[in-house]
């Protein structure tokens, strides 16, 4: 057991970003900035993609340097520091995506709905009232952004992960706190419900000629959940 | 005319073909795993179709917008870590005194718990010169008186009768 865990530190150590993350236990504040600079944008991706907001994923991914700062002294080099860290991203995620939906549900239950993004809905939006064109590539980007969101929060986490930070199953599981068996049934579904969202654009290139629902948001609503749509994607005509 | 979206909760899992043929794409098999999809794809166009598509919409995923933060965040997140930097100095320096009484009140009590266990032992081992003096005590009382005596054999002999154990101040 020893010898596993002194391994395990020994390649851990041959991370770089491991090696800093001991000059910020050490107290070296430069060695702090520096990690930071690194990952800002990938915490703030991931985070984005996440809970479906800039500005919140901008505030959580304050609150997760400040948790790597305040961890630093129980920071032990048994992982790759990005493991170590998207754990912490994934607790700070959960706890506001929770916080979020305890929110949603005293709103709805008061008789207003907050209303979410759908392929659908996209595609009747105004540009798309006229009969069938072609994508372009803002739309397309825009729809496979709401088709991320309509998976369920673990498998929008675990694709973020695998996609983004090209981390293993076995990463992403620690990073999760699942086995490696979980996380490759959870991405196989991912991949599979993203391919049925998605192949129908994929295939024709093209947005369905729709009317648009009364009450649908416009999509890129800051604040607007990236949860399930309301309705689900109409294969092009 | 739209129907409701099942929850991903209750979608049918992945096959266990699907989930062979997203670990290959993933790289997360070993070389014979590997070589057993390629050759299943090879002859299967069904599972060839299947990969190839799953392959694809996984490439949609690159137009994803990758977020890049301004100075500004950056700036503030140091800022509020700074914060708690000064934060924690603060409550260790208000801790500081306490532990000082504390470290000095334990070198202390070291001390007197030495100094008892040195004198116990010097007590105990080391030879009291006022012991001789007391057990001398009824010959020097009387040393004059002894001196007028010449004969040691004598004395000796008194000695031997324990004349010489009486207490100070027993007479007879």
């Amino acid at each position: 057991m020893a010898i596993t865990e002194s391994s395990g530190e020994r390649r851990a150590l041959r991370d770089p970003d491991v090696r800093l993350m001991l000059e910020v236990r050490a107290g070296n504040a430069a060695a702090f900035e520096e990690l930071m600079l690194r990952y800002q944008n990938r915490v703030v991706t991931v985070l984005e993609h996440l809970v479906g907001s800039r500005d919140l994923a901008e505030d959580l991914a304050q609150e997760v340097f400040l948790r790597v700062y305040r961890s630093r002294q129980s920071y032990h080099p048994d992982a790759k520091f990005s493991t170590w860290l998207f754990t912490i991203v994934n607790n700070v995620a959960s706890n506001a995506l929770r916080t979020k939906r305890r929110r949603r549900e005293i709103t709805v239950g008061g008789g207003q709905s907050t209303g979410g993004e759908s392929l659908d809905a996209m595609a009747a939006a105004p540009s798309g009232q006229m009969p069938a064109r072609q994508l372009d590539k803002a739309e397309m980007r825009e729809i496979i952004r709401v088709a991320l969101g309509s998976l369920n929060e673990r498998q929008r986490l675990a694709v973020l992960l695998c996609k983004f930070e090209e981390m293993s199953y076995a990463e992403i599981a620690e990073a999760m706190d699942l086995s490696p068996q979980a996380i490759k049934s959870l991405l196989a579904r991912a991949r599979v419900n993203l391919r049925q969202l998605l192949e129908p654009y994929l295939q024709h290139g093209q947005l369905p000629a729709a009317g648009r629902k009364a009450g649908d948001d416009r999509p890129g609503d800051a604040e607007g959940p990236p949860g399930p749509p309301a309705t689900p994607p109409s294969p092009p005509t | 005319m739209s129907r409701e979206l099942p929850s991903i909760e209750t979608e049918t899992p992945a096959t266990p073909l699907e989930e062979r043929l997203v670990a290959y794409l993933d790289g997360e098999l070993d070389a014979q795993e590997s070589q057993a999809v390629e050759e299943l794809v090879s002859r299967d166009p069904q599972a060839r179709e299947t990969l190839e598509r799953l392959e694809r919409t996984w490439h949609l995923l690159d137009a994803l917008p990758r977020s890049e933060v301004g100075d500004q965040f950056t700036q503030s997140t140091l800022e509020m870590v700074t914060v708690a930097a000064e934060d924690e100095a603060r409550q260790q320096a208000a801790r500081r005194p306490w532990r000082h009484a504390r470290q000095w009140l334990l070198g202390l009590s070291g001390a007197v718990v030495a100094a008892l266990a040195g004198y116990l032992a010097v007590a105990a081992w080391a030879p009291d010169p006022n012991r001789t003096l007391l057990e001398d005590l009824p010959v020097i009382e009387d040393l004059d008186e002894y001196r007028q005596i010449d004969d040691i054999e004598f004395l000796r002999l008194l000695h031997k009768e324990g004349l010489f154990l009486q207490e100070p101040g027993d007479e007879g």
